[in-house]
């Protein structure tokens, strides 16, 4: 503090005047055009990579947990699959959008690359319990997404419906464009479930998920 | 729990009576709904309309940061530490990151170096222009407030492009930036947008500061002088208006900012009024940094730093130690400081906000006195900023 040995801005600089006629000044405004967007008739133009919802190349997913690893909010769980009978050999990350803070850690950290963002970031939903479902999904094929948003270019959640049949485990999507993806949820966590043990000899499910595009 | 009995008695202790004992004087709640206090509550005893004691109830947006960060690993934290400051979140990433970077011994590249001064200019410039709009909301100056939300935005769409989102933008991390400056087209925008900001800024002078009214309401108010403001622990622009050239960026420079040319704005009534010249003497240097800054260009190189221990970002490692890192940020010296034990999550993360002082010790010290009406003025005035009190 004794000395001062960078730039302190002088007084007279900093002071102002009190004036009562300056603040008229402000009225110059009030024919001007308003900046206001009117968000239902207009669009807002938002960043081509900002970080929206999560999508998922089913196939590219090794299911080696590193973006559960390093998710700060817990919101991904992986989730072992069985699509059309077949189950898949590795779990995929679940996403819980209750938790997720959208960080894109785990984008950054998959070491495949399966896991990607698009730029969707809309989905309200009410308060019953069936609606609540869809923020907890195994994200879908980007492909799919981007095709849906050619469709709806509104940034809105691209799977309007998620139904989960507590018994059989299924669980439905429906998706914006009229489409249905069923799957099975046979187990969560790193192990494998019990019941579907994945067969060394297993062959590919890569057909398996034709549907999803 | 505590009984009811120890509560009345701790409650008079302090100096307040749950039952209505006393008859001179009226307890007022300045509660979190209260569209002054953000969050935060003060309890007032009045006699007629003047303070005679105010007691600072703080607490409402504890959410535990440094337990929650014990248990996270070390890049992971980011994410959640940037939500201790909320109008300029790049200031906990930022002195985390320095931080870590001190105990790892990384010289970040310069790229990153520039990004990363860009980043906090930006940031300071919205949360000034924020503050001025709750200053002028709490003042009654709608328009004002209104402008400065405005053009505010136009940070937020650079930011927006910049990093992906809009306020919590996680961009900092140890070692770098996380993206890159998307092009020319974006550098272009951040200059247009600074000229255009820097030439509304004498409608905001018009309008608030050199009106009569604010004037009338602001000056010699919550009057605080240097002795007192150095013992507290004041830093920022409140301690500067009671005239003590201190700044972070200066004191313990940082990034490029040894290389920038600015002027630190001090006075010495230390009142409320000159506490809010100071920081809009603050938005305009800023803005002209910004254009210093422009006018360099981004360095070329990488934007974060290259180590092989980072391949394996879940299980990174930081070996033993501890660093303290701070910057300066729109209230204050905002500092963290970091132990590691050598583990993939850190041992300890003590964030220190600015508004801690000022918010609770300060801010009663200052209200003894004011007449009710003072108190939102008071308050915007130390620009006290409850998530960094609680953590
Ligand atoms: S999405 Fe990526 S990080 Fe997550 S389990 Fe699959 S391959 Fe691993
Ligand atoms: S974006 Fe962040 S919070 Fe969301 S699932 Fe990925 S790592 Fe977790």
């Amino acid at each position: 503090m004794e000395e001062i040995d960078f730039k302190v801005a002088p007084e007279s600089k900093i002071k102002k005047k009190p004036s009562y006629i300056k603040p008229w000044l402000g009225l110059k405004y009030l024919f001007k055009k308003p900046v206001t967007i009117k968000i239902p008739y207009e669009k807002t133009q938002i960043a081509e990579k900002y970080r929206g919802f999560h999508s998922l190349d089913w196939k590219k997913c090794i299911g080696c947990n590193f973006c559960g690893q390093i998710c700060p909010a817990r919101a991904i769980e992986m989730t072992w699959i069985e699509v059309n009978g077949k189950a898949e050999k590795r779990p995929h990350p679940k996403i819980d959008y209750g938790r997720c803070t959208f960080c894109q850690f785990c984008v950054d950290v998959c070491p495949t690359g399966a896991l990607g963002f698009v730029s969707n970031y809309m989905l309200t939903t009410e308060w019953r319990e069936e609606e609540l479902l869809l923020y907890d999904w195994v994200p879908i094929h980007p492909d799919k997404i981007k095709e849906i948003n050619e469709k709806y270019p509104d940034y809105r959640f691209p799977v309007s419906k998620i139904e989960f049949n507590k018994e059989t485990k299924e669980v439905t999507y429906y998706l914006r464009d009229g489409e249905v993806f069923k799957f099975r949820i046979l187990g969560y966590g790193v192990r494998p479930p019990a019941a579907a043990k994945p067969k060394p000899a297993a062959p590919k499910t890569g057909e398996a998920k034709k549907e999803q595009g | 729990m505590v009984s009811q009995s120890e509560l009345i008695k701790e409650a008079r202790e302090n100096g307040m009576d749950l039952l209505p004992l006393d008859k001179d004087t009226y307890e007022l709640f300045f509660g979190p709904q209260h569209m002054a206090t953000e969050n935060f509550s003060i309890i007032l005893k009045m006699d007629g309309h003047r303070v005679v004691k105010a007691i600072a109830n703080p607490g409402f947006l504890h959410r535990g940061f440094e337990k929650l960060a014990e248990l996270r690993p070390w890049y992971t934290n980011i994410a959640l530490l940037l939500r201790i400051c909320v109008p300029e979140p790049d200031v906990p990433e930022m002195i985390y990151s320095m931080a870590v970077e001190e105990i790892m011994g990384w010289e970040v590249p310069e790229r990153a170096q520039w990004i990363r001064t860009v980043v906090l200019e930006m940031a300071r410039v919205s949360a000034y222009l924020f503050w001025t709009m709750g200053m002028a909301f709490k003042l009654g100056v709608y328009t004002a407030g209104q402008w400065a939300a405005a053009y505010r935005e136009r940070f937020m769409a650079l930011f927006e492009e910049l990093t992906g989102a809009r306020v919590y933008h996680i961009y900092t991390i140890p070692g770098g930036v996380r993206r890159d400056i998307p092009g020319d087209k974006w550098l272009r925008q951040l200059k247009d947008t600074v000229e255009y900001v820097k030439s509304k800024l004498p409608d905001f002078d018009h309008l608030i500061f050199e009106n009569y009214i604010t004037f009338r309401r602001m000056e010699g108010i919550g009057v605080m002088d240097k002795k007192f403001a150095l013992e507290e622990g004041v830093t920022g622009p409140n301690l500067r208006a009671t005239g003590v050239p201190y700044d972070v960026r200066r004191a313990d420079p940082y990034l490029l900012y040894p290389e920038l040319d600015f002027e630190v704005p001090v006075l010495k009534e230390g009142d409320a009024l000159s506490r809010a010249l100071i920081r809009r003497y603050e938005l305009e240097q800023d803005l002209y940094i910004l254009e210093q800054l422009l006018e360099m260009g981004p360095p070329s190189g990488p934007y974060k730093i290259q180590d092989p221990r980072l391949k394996n970002l879940p299980r990174f490692k930081v070996p033993a130690g501890d660093a303290f890192a701070h910057v300066e940020s729109t209230k204050g010296d905002f500092g963290a400081y970091v132990v590691s034990d050598g583990g993939n999550k850190p041992y300890r993360v003590q964030i220190r906000g600015p508004s801690i002082a000022h918010g609770i010790r300060v801010l009663e010290q200052l209200l003894v006195g004011a007449r009710i009406a003072d108190v939102p003025v008071i308050l915007v005035s130390l620009d006290n900023c409850p998530p960094d009190i609680d953590r």
